[in-house]
């Protein structure tokens, strides 16, 4: 049965893939970074049909926000005189097929498996306080969100090291 | 709407985003728009990961602490993933996906 909610996850999700399309078809890469920008808002949408406002306010800060705007910053920094934005025509070609054979077998696993019924939720905030202590615990994800923490100071060194004027 | 749509959507969607991002990866020439593409499939295994999540185990926050984790290592990569393209740029005048010469 089809009901409002349904319809809304069609569009939405029609809307992201449309754009993630555009992403990796696209000439200009100053272009696919803006596609890139709508396909994070439109997967923040999709974390608002799963529960997590939470995550779909990180995606969008960090998605739409960081790495998409980084990215075109990036594309606009090296405008590269490039004869070919894309590989050759049967590279493009076996790289389709690539992703197309991926893309059936994942699907074909999917509608295989048994998939359980969602169970109800807690309520947003307790579960986002569970989060954050679960974060800070060390029987918990301490030891991940440190190893987070360096990786974040040794690429930060490195991006200044790589970006420096030689 | 507490999860009116079966899991099976998400897990689709997830699964198309992963490979239109594969494609991206082994189709262009541009080291930006690579970039872009690996974005976008590290954006689709977070789908997943929060889809599994909320359908299997909602009390618990292992989907949001391990999506948390990804979105670092997604800001990470891009980060260093952009500088590289900018060096390889600044000596190169073009950020093309092919042989290099030392």
């Amino acid at each position: 049965m089809m009901t409002s909610a349904h319809i809304a996850y069609v569009i939405v999700a029609v809307l992201t893939l449309g754009a993630a399309l555009r992403v990796v078809t696209h000439r200009r890469p100053f272009h696919a970074a803006l596609w890139l920008a709508l396909t994070f808002v439109g997967m923040s949408a999709i974390f608002m049909f799963l529960d997590s406002p939470y995550l779909a306010g990180v995606q969008l800060f960090i998605g739409a926000g960081g790495i998409a705007v980084a990215i075109a910053i990036a594309a606009a920094i090296t405008k590269a005189k490039m004869r070919e934005a894309t590989q050759s025509k049967a590279h493009r070609r076996s790289a389709f097929l690539v992703s197309v054979v991926l893309f059936a077998v994942l699907s074909w696993m999917i509608v295989q498996l048994p998939l359980p019924e969602a169970p109800p939720m807690l309520p947003a905030d307790e579960g986002l306080a569970h989060v954050g202590a679960a974060l800070v615990d060390p029987q918990g994800y301490l030891l991940p969100v440190m190893v987070v923490s360096w990786m974040l100071l040794v690429v930060l060194i490195g991006g200044l090291y790589l970006a420096r004027r030689r | 709407m507490a999860a009116a749509v079966p899991l099976f959507w998400f897990l689709l969607l997830g699964a198309a985003l992963f490979c239109a991002g594969l494609y991206g990866v082994l189709a262009n020439r541009n080291l930006v728009t690579v970039i872009a593409s690996l974005e976008l499939m590290l954006g689709a295994v977070v789908l997943n990961l929060v889809a599994f999540a909320r359908y299997v185990e909602p009390v618990r926050v292992t989907g949001t602490a391990f999506a948390i984790v990804v979105y670092a290592a997604a800001a990470a990569e891009a980060a260093l993933g952009l500088a590289l393209a900018v060096a390889v740029w600044r000596t190169e005048s073009a950020v093309a996906v092919e042989e290099r010469r030392g």
